[in-house]
């Protein structure tokens, strides 16, 4: 085995790593905040780690044409293999060492991948390699859309949102009539072998990322980490307001930030009471434009009942012996 | 096989007219496609065909990367506009070249391996750019690339219009655009032809920006040799044997940055800094998703300006008021350090940081289609820039 290595928690903004491993020119949207959950990630696991990314707009965007902003090596991997690809490097790190081959050392691998090539199509992928003990982080950047291919519904669409493929029209209003997976909470449940897994906004509390990052690679086995990334061009707001809408997710509550490490499950920020309404986050987004006051209503609602009726306030969705989602 | 080229000759020689819309990606799609659209209806409505599409090395179209849609129109059946212009990711020259933002002028680079090109580059001899802008044609050449044949710079006067992928800004921007062609080529789309299809595509409403477009646009002679040089190199295409083997791409070397796409041509805006109210808080370096800020050695934050995408979001963190503000880029004429400019004479750079800033103060509201308000500066009261 690799030597384990702990890594130091950082306190405050001041004490950021400075150096940047995935650096300027890359092809993001103005604002992009899966972007930054790029550079956080790399910042807090620093130079010796391998990333593994899926297709989607972190890897278009970031090596096509021949260039790229990366700093550590990088490689691509197909839509639905984030785990596959995760597992088997890892693994193959391992072999490598215990050959001989390549001294004994601690090297981060991190695989990427969208809410479509996570949440969705490579969700199998993930649970197999959660059920090993390679070291092995897997972060799933969930911007709520298939945005590359110019922002599709996926099943991590906030429920109501518009997308090209739900738009609304004159018979139906609202098209995206799923509710948000709880991926996190969903492979903490069914996953004993995992060690560390998190949700995170990368912008907000800031560290917070950079800090469950080094948790998650210091666990000492598979890790998952769920971020929500404000997009700014398939949510439809002004770029500049990328960190006031993570914050927004956080406080109005949709979005629940919590840890589940080695089992021990915690809500690492508790939205102060009252929480602000959803509308005022759901309304500073084009994408619900068409959202009417009974539709805010219902999200409201089932936001609700999730911090008050859950068991684990937005982590577990038990009550009373019954599996709940709805009021 | 005879028959067939004297065909295609002819085809050749018929006249097809070719415009394109120079446009910022997702802010401004649904304005390029709706001029297209409607310059095409317009031309069936004089009886010619014509079509209109999106440059396809765009998509995914990233929010403020320099895009373009065309619209083709001719005398001649659809099947053979189809043949002669139909499989092409852009035409080779266009006898007008709309701009719908006019920070576009100092060059476009777009999302694909291209290097920043001119704004004119594609227009042929006699041909028109057509530029929305609040400046004059002579001011908005100071940016533009010489040719070594006479074209037209048009100004339709307006700001630049920005919304998002669901919420359109109908500030009859588009109605404005298509007055001003008619103005200017009259073969490529008559006013008549416009009057009779704007008010069912666009919105009766819509008929006075149309006239008024026309109207008011501005058209100025342009002689060879007048503009600037270019001063950007066109990056040469790898050939396929140049390609490591697996397409291996070389990564940055630590503290670098990739140096093959500097993508400055996104912007619209750029952070200006007062360096002398910074209480170095770290909320810009933390906050910008292009990794634009460069710690100084004194706690500053120096901004590269070569990546800088224009976001705005070190300007919305920012907590002194009038530190960081956004200005538009056509008040600046190169890349360089403000942090180095600040070093040398920290009096001058502060005088200029103020007087690039002026008196006006931009309100962003948060669902862009939803327009902007301007202010006068409010010192001190915690206005953003
Ligand atoms: C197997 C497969 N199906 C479809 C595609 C086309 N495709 C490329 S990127 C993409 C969207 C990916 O969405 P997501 O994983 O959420 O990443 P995002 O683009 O949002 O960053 C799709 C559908 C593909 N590359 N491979
Ligand atoms: S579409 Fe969204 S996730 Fe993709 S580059 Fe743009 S802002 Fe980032
Ligand atoms: S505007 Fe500010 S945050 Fe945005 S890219 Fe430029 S320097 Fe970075
Ligand atoms: S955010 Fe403003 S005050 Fe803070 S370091 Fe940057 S310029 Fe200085
Ligand atoms: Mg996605």
């Amino acid at each position: 085995m690799a030597e384990e290595i702990v890594f130091e928690k950082i306190k405050g903004i001041h004490k950021v790593p400075r150096e940047e491993f995935y650096s300027s020119g890359h092809r993001t949207c103005e604002g992009c905040e899966s972007a930054m959950v790029m550079r956080m990630f790399s910042k807090a696991s620093g130079p010796r780690t391998i990333a593994l990314g899926t297709t989607g707009c972190m890897y278009v965007a970031n090596t096509a044409y021949m260039t790229t902003p990366w700093v550590i090596p990088w490689m691509h991997t197909q839509l639905g293999a984030g785990g596959s690809a995760a597992l088997g490097t890892s693994a193959g790190l391992r072999a490598l060492m215990k050959k001989g081959k390549i001294p004994e050392e601690k090297i981060n691998t991190i695989a990427f991948c969208g809410d479509l090539g996570g949440a969705d199509m490579g969700l199998s992928a993930i649970s197999s390699a959660l059920q090993t003990d390679y070291d092995l982080l897997i972060i799933l950047y969930d911007n709520e859309s298939a945005a590359n291919t110019d922002i599709q519904a996926t099943g991590m669409t906030t429920w109501g949102a518009q997308t090209t493929f739900t738009p609304t029209g004159k018979v139906k209003r609202i098209m995206q009539t799923r509710w948000k997976k709880n991926v996190a909470g969903m492979l903490a449940a069914g996953h004993p072998n995992v060690k560390y897994i998190a949700t995170a906004i990368a912008s907000f509390p800031p560290i917070d990322l950079l800090n469950k990052v080094r948790k998650a690679l210091s666990a000492g086995g598979p890790a998952f980490i769920h971020t929500l990334d404000p997009c700014p061009k398939g949510w439809d707001y002004h770029p500049r307001y990328s960190d006031k809408l993570g914050e927004l997710a956080a406080r109005s509550g949709i979005f629940p930030l919590y840890e589940i490490d080695h089992g021990t499950a915690k809500l690492t920020y508790n939205p102060p009471k009252p929480r602000v309404p959803v509308k005022e986050y759901l309304e500073k987004q084009g994408r619900f434009a068409h959202l009417k006051d009974e539709d805010f209503q219902y999200i409201q609602q089932r936001v609700d009942s999730m911090w008050e009726d859950w068991e684990i306030p937005g982590i577990i969705p038990v009550r009373n012996g019954t599996i709940r989602s709805e009021k | 096989m005879g028959k067939i080229s004297t065909l295609l000759d002819e085809v050749a020689e018929a006249d097809i007219k070719n415009v394109e819309v120079n446009y910022r990606g997702i802010f401004q799609k649904t304005l390029a496609r709706k001029i297209c659209k409607t310059l095409v209806y317009a031309a069936k409505e004089e009886e010619r065909t014509g079509f209109s599409y999106g440059r396809y090395s765009d998509a995914p179209e990233r929010n403020g990367v320099p895009c373009k849609y065309f619209a083709v129109v001719a005398e001649m059946s659809e099947e053979d506009l189809e043949a002669e212009a139909g499989a092409k990711i852009e035409p080779n020259d266009v006898n007008v070249s709309i701009v719908v933002d006019d920070t576009m002028v100092k060059g476009v680079e777009p999302w694909g391996f291209s290097g920043i090109r001119p704004i004119n580059e594609k227009v042929k001899l006699g041909g028109t750019l057509l530029v929305v802008s609040e400046r004059s044609p002579l001011e908005l050449l100071k940016n533009v690339a010489k040719k070594d044949f006479p074209y037209k710079i048009a100004v339709v006067p307006g700001k630049h219009s920005f919304s998002g992928l669901w919420v359109y800004k109908d500030d009859f921007t588009d109605a404005r655009v298509l007055g001003a062609l008619a103005r200017i080529e009259p073969d490529i789309v008559g006013l008549e032809a416009l009057r009779k299809v704007v008010p069912e595509k666009l919105g009766a409403e819509k008929i006075d920006a149309l006239n008024d477009g026309y109207k008011s646009v501005i058209i100025k002679s342009i002689a060879p040799g007048e503009g600037i040089d270019w001063p950007y190199s066109i990056p040469t295409l790898p050939k396929w044997h140049e390609f490591k083997e697996g397409i291996v791409v070389k990564s940055v070397a630590r503290g670098g940055r990739n140096e093959d796409y500097k993508r400055f041509t996104t912007r619209t805006m750029r952070p200006v800094i007062r360096f002398d109210t910074c209480i170095k808080c770290d909320l810009c370096w933390y906050a910008c998703p292009d990794e634009c800020f460069d710690p100084t050695p004194d706690g500053l934050f120096d901004v590269n300006y070569n990546y800088c995408v224009g976001c705005g979001r070190c300007a919305e963190v920012c907590p002194v008021p009038n530190t960081i503000v956004m200005v538009d880029e056509l008040k600046f004429e190169n890349n360089d350090s403000p942090y180095h400019e600040y070093k040398k004479d920290k009096e001058a750079y502060i005088e200029w940081a103020d007087q690039k800033m002026g008196e006006k103060r931009v309100n962003y509201p948060f669902v862009t289609g939803t327009g902007l308000i301007e202010e006068n500066v409010k010192k001190n009261d915690g206005e953003k820039g």
